[in-house]
């Protein structure tokens, strides 16, 4: 019965499809920036991202010409979309590196054809999250102004002990670091197109840009190091970053915000969010650009089962917050939850609870986790509930304090939306950018996932 | 910069960068490095497409050094980034922040927990960057046509640089050859 | 051809004297610990808790780990199996051990007396939930569950053996059970642990004790793969790469413990409110501050330093002995947890603490070599094994 295992893999199980050689990678993915027509799809979808980018350039215009009251804020609510958009902004960046950086120390080979465009989502989302903490400063060059350089003029240091203080610690490592991490995963995709490029300009730019990568053994033992080393870094980095934006809320002392777990649910919760968000993008670009040989179902389903892990985490943390709330037996915690199943934005909390917690259990069924549709939609209902997460956080809590006589309710203003809108636009502008400028699946690493077939057909070249 | 360096004899030995021979397997150029190594060549380098498992240390290659510099890296952050939250709270300006210690440690960990990552990665890249000799915008080896258009898609190389006390421009070519190469060309300096 | 390997991967006769070994100190400490019972009851109550509390913790982890690895596949979880079956196999021994506690409670719990709970409003709020009657059904359900899924676990596992052929059942049984475990285990963690203080409380109490459990468990595995892979037929599958991937597992969880559990301290320390902080303050008072630095350096600086080396990784003895010094550090982490909630004021160390867990530990220890015996070492009968262990040269 041992003979069983030996059989060859099914088609749906591989990580790339078979016959590919060093050459066949090379060709396919660098083609579809250097020398195939850009397909119609990408004009339409680079156009929609760029519509929806004016939608911030105005929203953010409008915000610098009249003030940050054009946000819903107010008292009782202090803190709304901004925070609750930078959170689920950066939630999303952290499949990115997780996948890169974990699934690399790991071992797992399939990371290799979706850690691209996944790193890159991690950059442009990080760059989504940082337009609020920046323009909810009213005039960011004034904030430039007045605050750098430390100290100012009431020699006053940042206080440390603040988590608000140690988010801009985070997020700009995080940003810093990943940044890093993507360049330094092109930089032989750089070279190959460099080498393929048959514009002079081209060639100049990306010659630039590779550094004099020539693929020395050399350079390649200290790049593999580099990479073991850089994974190893990010993987901390990465749990450390929104376990920190969880300290933004937890080291208070509001009901719904002060728990322990805090920490470890925003992290899932991030996770779980960004495969979403790395799904919504592979499923249609594997089949737009045809890289369902390198994006293949097993990387689907794989996905599909870390955020059907991630997802009952997060579940189990709303499971968590409900037994403590009555548990303490402190009325403020029970009134906040009591308030989040009947109170004004009860609507949104099962909402929540059925995007978030009961979506995703389809995905215990394999027929599901491998019927890209099916799976889109489950994505999209995570996306969407992990937005809802971040609001029923803030402003229900916020709204319904320790004191009745300061209750209000919150809404997102036109403007709120109008500039949320818009980082989609900004995201996505970025995101087709690239696709269009990069390889969008590392070429290098789809190669070796070919090596064992390089000995018997590479003999085959010219 | 000649546009093809295909393998002609006039090329004299003193004017040359070495010779770089193409090989079609993976396997051969694994074990034409390893007996290039074992004939006494030092001057040698590999050209392939992706990184290949064992290869430099056929060549008798391994670097650790970016081990090391990634360690002190993080170590300067860390106590970079302690000392700056020490600093600033307790000598500089001390102030009483909702009734916690000046020297808040548990708070401070998380600062200085992201300064030590922080400077460990810029340490790594930069060394990375440092050590590989980049930005590197000339290299003899792209003269040949052949590395040119194949070392960074599906082309297998074995270079020996004439700077080597063992190169010999006929018998080095010669024993390119024999361990398997497909073709051998001499590179321009 | 299963029938053969089944005969080739038996355990060693070592295992036979173990066994002698453990059961007989371990009943001797338990006769004297019941000596202690007479003389000093509420004393015994407490050091069997303690003890309880650190003997479960490696049939729990090993319950975990075991679904996990059936959902996950890979390696280290085909040549750990049988190790974790063998422990998971020993829960009914610690469902019937968990009789003193139910007995004890009124030693154990100040919930459980009607005239403390008539003058404190909180216990009033949660008699609903902390009372004798419901703790002890929480108790028989908590046992019900995890001993089901255990027999289910490893008499499949077993059938496997002979029949061969993928078993779709276990990981049928092991996705929904790693969720029933995790919603279980934290209840169990308020009822035998948080309880003891039933005014403080933590919601990430539940995932710190899951992993900590974890924790014990891999260490536990770590250290029998070892004695395993002295047999000559093991020693060719428990390959330098097989130990790898378990000390890499056990950084893991040496990292994801100390994350969790300073999370909830800088969380509790930061925020500073009376009824949360008072956990930290007892045990950062007087000699008990020692215990936690001791912790802090022994349960996580120690190992994660060294974990970081790859050489002890793929070292076998070595890789056992620090997974010893775990074991050692997950008692007294232990002991930090269950202890100052009766000893708030000092830190002290009572006889019975250490002969009544010795006791259990080696009752425990007993019942599970006996578990390991006549079984193969390897699911031999599972059809990925040779997938599995194929990559282990290099």
């Amino acid at each position: 019965m041992l003979e069983k295992a030996k059989h060859a893999d099914p088609p749906e199980t591989r990580f790339i499809a078979p016959g590919h050689t060093f050459g066949s990678v090379t060709e396919k993915i660098s083609s579809a920036v250097l020398t195939k027509r850009t397909p119609v799809s990408w004009f339409i979808g680079f156009a929609v991202g760029f519509a929806l980018l004016q939608a911030l350039a105005l929203g953010v215009t409008w915000i610098l010409v009249r003030g940050v009251g054009l946000w819903g804020l107010n008292q009782p609510v202090g803190w709304g979309f901004a925070i609750i958009n930078f959170v689920w902004w950066i939630g999303i960046g952290h499949a990115g590196t997780l996948i890169s950086a974990i699934l690399l120390l790991l071992n797992q080979k399939w990371r290799m054809s979706i850690s691209r465009a996944a790193e890159a989502m991690t950059i442009f989302a990080v760059m989504c999250a940082a337009m609020f903490p920046l323009f909810h400063t009213g005039r960011p060059w004034l904030a430039a102004y007045w605050l750098l350089p430390y100290p100012n003029t009431m020699s006053l240091w940042p206080n440390f002990r603040s988590p608000l203080v140690w988010d801009v610690f985070a997020v700009s490592t995080y940003f810093t670091v990943s940044l890093v991490f993507w360049y330094t995963g092109l930089i032989p995709d750089l070279a190959s197109l460099r080498d393929r490029a048959k514009h002079r300009l081209l060639q100049i730019a990306y010659g630039v840009l590779s550094l004099g990568w020539r693929g020395s053994a050399r350079d390649w033992q200290r790049y593999e190091l580099a990479s073991l080393l850089l994974a190893g870094l990010s993987t901390p980095l990465v749990l450390s970053v929104h376990t920190v934006v969880s300290f933004d809320f937890a080291t208070s002392l509001i009901p719904g915000w002060h728990a322990t777990i805090f920490p470890p649910y925003f992290v899932a919760g991030a996770i779980y969010a960004g495969f979403a968000m790395v799904l919504t993008l592979m499923i249609p670009l594997r089949r737009i650009y045809g890289f369902e040989d390198f994006v293949t179902m097993r990387h689907l389903e794989n996905m599909a089962k870390v955020m059907l892990a991630t997802g009952l985490i997060v579940f189990y943390g709303y499971q968590m917050e409900a037994f403590f709330a009555w548990y303490s037996a402190n009325p403020y915690e029970w009134f906040m939850m009591k308030n989040r199943w009947t109170g004004p934005y009860a609507y949104l909390y099962w909402t929540l609870i059925f995007c978030n917690g009961v979506a995703p259990q389809a995905l215990w069924f394999k027929k599901i986790r491998t019927t890209p549709l099916l799976l889109f939609g489950i994505c999209m209902f995570v996306n969407v509930g992990m937005w809802i997460e971040r609001f029923i956080i803030v402003p229900t809590s916020l709204s319904r304090d320790f004191m009745p006589s300061s209750w209000g309710i919150y809404h997102g203003t036109r403007w709120d939306w109008m500039v949320f809108v818009g980082t989609m636009g900004l995201f996505l502008t970025c995101f087709y950018l690239f696709i269009r400028v990069l390889p969008m699946l590392s070429i290098f690493e789809v190669r070796t996932l070919s090596t064992s077939a390089v000995a018997k057909e590479e003999s085959g070249h010219a | 910069m000649p546009d093809d360096a295909a393998p002609h004899a006039a090329t004299t030995a003193a004017a040359l960068y070495g010779v770089v021979a193409e090989f079609e397997t993976v396997d051969q150029l694994l074990a034409a490095a390893r007996r290039v190594h074992t004939e006494g060549f030092r001057k040698i380098d590999a050209y392939t497409p992706a990184p290949v498992h064992g290869l430099a240390e056929a060549m008798g290659y391994n670097d650790r050094r970016l081990s090391l510099l990634t360690l002190l890296g993080g170590l300067a952050g860390c106590v970079a980034g302690f000392g700056l939250c020490y600093w600033t709270s307790v000598i500089d300006y001390p102030v009483n922040t909702g009734g916690r210690p000046l020297n808040s440690w548990p708070s401070f960990i998380v600062p200085t927990f992201e300064t030590t990552i922080l400077f460990a990665a810029l340490s790594c890249f930069l060394g990375l960057i440092l050590l590989c000799g980049f930005p590197q915008p000339y290299h003899p080896v792209f003269n040949v046509a052949a590395v040119r258009e194949r070392a960074t898609s599906n082309g297998l190389f074995l270079a020996i640089e004439a700077v080597d006390p063992r190169f010999d421009h006929t018998a080095t070519r010669q024993l390119l050859e024999s361990a398997g190469a497909k073709d051998v060309y001499d590179v321009e300096p | 051809m299963s029938e053969l390997r089944t005969q080739a991967f038996q355990a060693p006769p070592d295992v036979d004297r173990i066994q002698r070994v453990a059961l007989a100190l371990g009943g001797v400490a338990l006769l004297v610990a019941l000596v202690g019972a007479v003389v000093d009851t509420e004393q015994f109550y407490r050091s069997y808790l303690l003890g309880y509390i650190f003997t479960l913790a490696i049939p729990m982890g090993c319950l975990g780990l075991l679904m996990i690895q059936h959902l996950t596949g890979g390696g280290w979880g085909m040549v750990t199996r049988r190790t974790l079956e063998a422990a998971v196999r020993t829960l009914p021994l610690m469902a019937l051990l968990f009789v003193p506690i139910a007995l004890g409670l009124s030693h154990l719990y100040e919930w459980t007396h009607a005239e403390i709970v008539a003058t404190d409003r909180v216990l009033q709020w949660k008699a609903p939930y902390l009372n004798p009657t419901f703790f002890v059904i929480r108790a028989v359900f908590y046992f019900g569950l995890w001993t089901t899924m255990a027999l289910l676990l490893t008499k499949w596992s077993r059938e496997q053996d002979a029949t061969g052929g993928d078993d779709w059942r276990l990981r049928l049984v092991s996705g929904p059970g790693i969720l029933l475990f995790g919603l279980t285990i934290t209840l169990a963690s308020v009822d035998w642990v948080m309880s003891l203080d039933a005014h403080w409380y933590s919601t990430i109490f539940g995932l710190l004790f899951m992993v900590s459990e974890g924790l014990s468990a891999l260490a536990f595995v770590i250290l029998m793969t070892f004695f395993l892979s002295r047999t000559p037929e093991m020693s060719r599958v428990l390959t330098p790469k097989r130990f790898h991937d378990l000390g890499k597992l056990l950084l893991t969880f040496v990292m994801l413990y100390a994350y969790l559990a300073f999370s909830q301290f800088l969380l509790i320390w930061s925020a500073n409110l009376p009824e949360e902080v008072t956990y930290f303050l007892i045990r950062t008072r007087e000699r008990w501050q020692w215990l936690s630095v001791l912790v802090i350096v022994g349960h996580f600086a120690f190992p994660f330093c060294l974990l970081l080396l790859r050489d002890l990784k793929r070292q076998a003895n070595r890789l056992a002995m620090l997974a010893v010094i775990i074991l050692a550090m997950r008692f007294l982490e232990t002991y930090w947890l269950v202890v100052p909630n009766f000893r708030a004021d000092q830190m002290s160390v009572h006889w019975l603490d250490v002969t009544v867990a010795l006791g259990l530990v080696g009752l425990w220890l007993a019942a599970f070599c006996w578990n390991l015996k006549g079984r193969a070492l390897l699911p031999v009968g599972d059809p990925y094994l040779e997938e599995a262990l194929a990559d282990g040269h290099h």
